[in-house]
């Protein structure tokens, strides 16, 4: 393999740990605004809550911020055909997360139970929507997006309003919802007491549960479903656009990659395995466990996407041959070598100082202190 | 062919969001620095009142970086979703900074302004003054990359059109980072941010000094703020200058239109002071000149010139000509990359192939194109220049106001006699939203002297944008006014209540001091 | 010895700095300028604050204890 296709492998799996750090990070405390009414009854419990992802919900969104940049950065074609195609998702999306700094910021400044109530639902609105839209734009993948490309390479979205919103993205998107609220009710007992905890813990386990039967489920789907296979292409490494390749649907096609190469079970597994290992740690009052574990559920479910839709990064359902692959919307040889660069040199150091920051705010949060403090949420 | 109603709302939807990004952003630039200072005093000289300042302007901060942060994330994504062309055919070089500030910049002034709010009891003295410090750098290591891209926007250097993917690759990323545009750009953005936060922390201890409260806060405040802005707005006017020099000779499009340049003049030329530009009569009306200013301002020398709107829309027609070929050329790579005369044909064309793109907005087939559609397209090469024209003058006249305002600051606060002086002090809360005037206009200018062209000389706008509706694109400019409204509505209001009620004073009263309600009663209380 | 080492540390430091210094100098001069020119603002705008104290302290003093 030469170092073009070395650097296309290197940054698909650097994408795909981007958005694993997104879908643990942001998730964690999407999942925290999507349970808060419920785990929170009364307002300082809501306001703990709160406080214990208070000090990391900016750094951790950054991982959101992140994604996009390194999809334009590093796969800029499906950035620009992707974000366009999917515009009325993307609005839905960016509506509501950037109502997400605000009721951080601005929900605890004013004592007023009618304005806080309303920020409260500002968390959930802008928690629960971003994770089922996360879950139903991968789900959409499977399925295949209906794009095309004219000759100097302008993009065309033919699909309706509604299409994106079909039983299998649904699914996926409720998926996604019920691992954020899992992690994030995981968190919420690594920093909370007494009722406010054990509330949580109630979330993690109903969440795991529900991860575990509709994870079960989509692989069923799958299973069944037409998937997308590449016949003819310039290959890996080969600059190329995506007019000179030939794509064909065949029902099963996304199991094709798991029967090649067995090892890759292991990515499943490991969803099935975090999401109950966090179900039996929440159960044993092991939270700091049960948040790695469902970290590792995480890992294990986007493993399993990426695995299974190899080399397809958006697949085009109205015609399959002008679908984007890793081979034909990534950026050119130089640009991919600057960013690793960057990326080997600032990757290291963002986990080193996010760890250090994690490790500075470690412990319980007091409702004493949050009530007497004037910096607290 | 692409709906011009669409181009035109998706440019309505980007001026708008970025316009409005751009009012929170460059106080963040500042007044994280300021706060950088206050706590170094804090920690150097141990003295409570500075940490008291550092914890006021922190929540003034936070209010605003809130705000900041969620229309960053608008920007983003906007590129991709309205911008599509524009972010396929150069995503290689344009993407790559956005990506590298989010791992640099970004990720590190976002985790550690977590830490600047919540770490006080946690961290020692010292490490929160890193923290602080590093959130300063953060910021503006955000801009710098942030300006890294839009620098390749005005001036492409250090990437080169590629037939076989069809977009713009990157060929020298040091020239990308230190290209002139992108140096002056960056520290003029920077210190304009310097600029706001002081003239907004002089404002603010000018209200509380008007009304003799806070006062050693207040004094202490107005003081950093005052030596901070004036020694700041010096260097944005340098920069400013700096990048008047640079865009003479990469963006001559854009200086003609900024000085209203309709014919060449000989040396030395005259400035425009004022003047009424019409772009459909290519004249001025009413104008009030000044001699010889022209060359100096943008030579730096009494001999020197620069090309008038007549001369450069010559320049675009013989660009556009050339540019034809080119057009065509690609037409045929696009089916048959290999074809060896196609090749050869674009590789003598290719350095006008943005100018036979821009034809093609008034000829969609360049073979047929006629000689008057080509003198459209040469006009319409030329900004809008009453526009740019009478922003740069908002911009330029604002700074050396506030040029003024902080050269007497700095002497009332040196002097201590700042809070006898109550006209100042009223004149100094009228000052606040000045600087935010400015930083607009000089978006303004930056962006609306780059048209027609996203990226200058090689992609017109018309072309760049994505392929939506006009209901898609209806809907959702609705939408962003509708959410964005609001937004500043509240944030406007927390903004002013945090600075009636002022910083906790020890032991006294202000909103910071803590509840006066005891914790159980108060979760009780919400209860109902 | 402890000494010895905290001064070995900021030496070789220093010696980085002013190697990255140079080339920024070199090829990114606006760049190199803003650096300094932060650096510079913060500092005295810190000391702006320390001398009103000095100011107000002296002030005080002339007028005798009250």
């Amino acid at each position: 393999m030469g170092l073009y296709a070395t650097l296309q492998v290197i940054w698909w799996l650097l994408l795909g740990v981007l958005l694993m750090g997104l879908a643990v990070m942001v998730g964690m405390d999407m999942g925290v605004g999507a349970i808060l009414r419920y785990v929170g009854r009364t307002d300082l419990e809501r306001r703990v809550a709160l406080n214990i992802i208070g000090p990391h919900w900016d750094g951790n969104q950054v991982w959101f911020v992140l994604g996009g940049g390194a999809i334009f950065a590093a796969f800029p074609l499906l950035y620009a055909t992707a974000f366009s195609g999917l515009y009325m998702v993307m609005l839905l999306l960016l509506w509501t997360m950037i109502m997400r700094p605000l009721g951080f910021e601005y929900r605890s400044q004013i004592e007023r139970p009618a304005w806080r109530n309303a920020w409260d639902w500002v968390l959930f609105v802008s928690g629960a929507v971003p994770m089922i839209v996360f879950g139903a734009v991968v789900g959409n993948l499977f399925r295949g997006v209906p794009f095309h490309f004219e000759w100097d390479l302008t993009s065309f979205y033919t699909g309706g309003l509604l299409g994106l919103l079909n039983p299998f993205a649904l699914l996926t998107g409720v998926l996604a919802l019920s691992l954020a609220a899992m992690m994030g009710a995981l968190r919420v007992m690594n920093g909370a007491e007494g009722a406010l905890f054990q509330r949580a813990r109630a979330v993690v386990q109903r969440a795991a549960g529900a991860a575990i039967v509709l994870f079960a489920i989509g692989g069923f789907w799958v299973h069944a479903m037409p998937g997308y296979r590449l016949v003819g292409s310039p290959g890996p490494g080969v600059p190329q656009t995506p007019l000179q390749q030939s794509v064909v649907r065949i029902p099963g096609a996304w199991l094709t990659n798991f029967g090649v190469h067995p090892l890759l079970w292991l990515a499943p597994l490991a969803g099935f395995g975090g999401m109950a290992g966090a179900w039996l740690a929440a159960r044993a009052d092991r939270s700091h466990l049960g948040w790695w574990l469902g970290a590792l559920a995480w890992i294990g479910v986007i493993g399993t996407a990426g695995a299974a839709l190899f080399p397809f990064m958006l697949p085009s359902s109205a015609d399959p041959s002008m679908s984007l692959t890793l081979w034909n919307a990534s950026s050119s040889k130089d640009t991919l070598l600057w960013m690793a660069g960057f990326a080997a040199v600032f990757v290291p150091l963002i986990l080193w100082y996010t760890s250090w920051a994690f490790w500075v705010m470690r412990g319980k949060v007091s409702a004493e202190k949050i009530a007497r403090d004037e910096h607290a949420y | 062919m692409i709906n011009g109603t669409v181009v035109d709302l998706s440019r309505v939807q980007f001026a708008a969001t970025a316009l409005y990004h751009f009012l929170f952003v460059p106080l963040t630039l500042g007044l994280s620095f300021l706060l950088a200072a206050m706590e170094t005093v804090y920690v150097t000289t141990g003295k409570p009142i500075y940490k008291q300042m550092a914890q006021f302007w922190g929540k003034l901060f936070m209010i605003n970086f809130a705000l900041g942060v969620a229309t960053g994330l608008t920007m983003e994504f906007q590129f991709g979703t309205n911008w599509s062309f524009y972010s396929g055919f150069v995503g290689d070089i344009f993407g790559a900074p956005l990506a590298i500030e989010g791992l640099m910049a970004f990720f590190m002034e976002s985790t550690f302004v977590g830490l600047m709010v919540f770490g006080w009891e946690r961290l020692s003295k010292g490490q929160h003054l890193a923290v602080t410090w590093l959130v300063a750098f953060g910021s503006n290591l955000s801009a710098l990359w942030i300006l890294v891209a839009n620098g390749f926007m005005q001036d492409p250097v250090g990437a080169t059109f590629d037939p076989v993917t069809m977009r713009m690759q990157l060929t020298s990323f040091q020239k990308l980072i230190f290209s002139p545009d992108v140096q002056s750009k960056f520290v003029h953005t920077s210190i304009a941010g310097y600029v706001t936060a002081a003239v907004f922390v002089t404002g603010v201890s000018a209200f509380y000094l008007l009304r003799e409260r806070h006062v050693p806060l207040a004094k202490r405040s107005l003081r950093m703020a005052a030596l901070f802005g004036v020694l700041a707005t010096i260097g944005v006017i340098t920069l400013g200058d700096a990048l008047g020099f640079v865009a003479a000779r990469v963006q001559p499009t854009k200086l003609a239109a900024m000085e209203g340049l309709w014919k060449a003049q000989s040396a030395p030329m005259p400035f425009n002071l004022i003047a009424f530009p019409s772009q459909s009569a290519q004249k001025n009306y009413g104008m009030v000149q000044v001699p010889d200013l022209l060359s100096l301002l943008v030579t730096h020398s009494l001999d020197g010139t620069v090309l008038g709107i007549d001369a450069l829309e010559r320049q675009a027609q013989r660009r556009i000509e050339r540019g034809i070929p080119a057009v065509q050329a690609l037409r045929v790579l696009a089916r048959d990359p290999t074809n060896a005369a196609a090749l050869a044909r674009f590789a003598a064309h290719r350095r006008d192939l943005g100018y036979g793109f821009l034809l093609q907005r008034y000829a969609p087939n360049v073979s047929q194109a006629t000689p008057a559609q080509v003198r459209a397209a040469a006009r319409g090469a030329i900004p809008p220049v009453a526009a740019v024209f009478w922003s740069f003058r908002v911009m330029v006249g604002l700074g050396l106001l506030m040029l003024a305002f902080f050269v007497l600051a700095a002497l009332y606060s040196l002097r201590n006699t700042v809070q006898s002086k109550r006209w100042f002090l009223k004149a100094a809360v009228w000052m606040i939203p000045v600087p935010f005037l400015a930083n607009e206009c000089g978006w303004l200018v930056a962006e609306l002297g780059r048209q027609p062209w996203t990226v200058f000389d090689v992609l017109p706008t018309w072309m760049s944008a994505s392929r939506h509706s006009v209901a898609y694109m209806v809907f959702s400019l609705i939408g962003f006014f509708g959410l964005y409204s609001i937004f500043i509505v509240i944030e406007l209001y927390l903004l002013v209540r945090a600075i009636r009620l002022g910083p906790a004073e020890p032991g006294g009263h202000g909103m910071l001091a803590g509840p006066t309600v005891p914790a159980a009663a108060y979760g009780a209380k919400a209860q109902g | 010895m402890r000494t010895f080492l905290y001064f070995l540390l900021f030496m070789v430091l220093a010696v980085v700095v002013t190697i990255l210094a140079a080339i920024l100098g070199a090829e990114g001069a606006w760049y190199f300028a803003w650096l300094i020119g932060t650096a510079m603002l913060v500092l005295i705008s810190a000391a702006g604050g320390a001398l009103l104290d000095a100011q107000e302290a002296s002030a005080a003093a002339g007028r005798g204890p009250s």
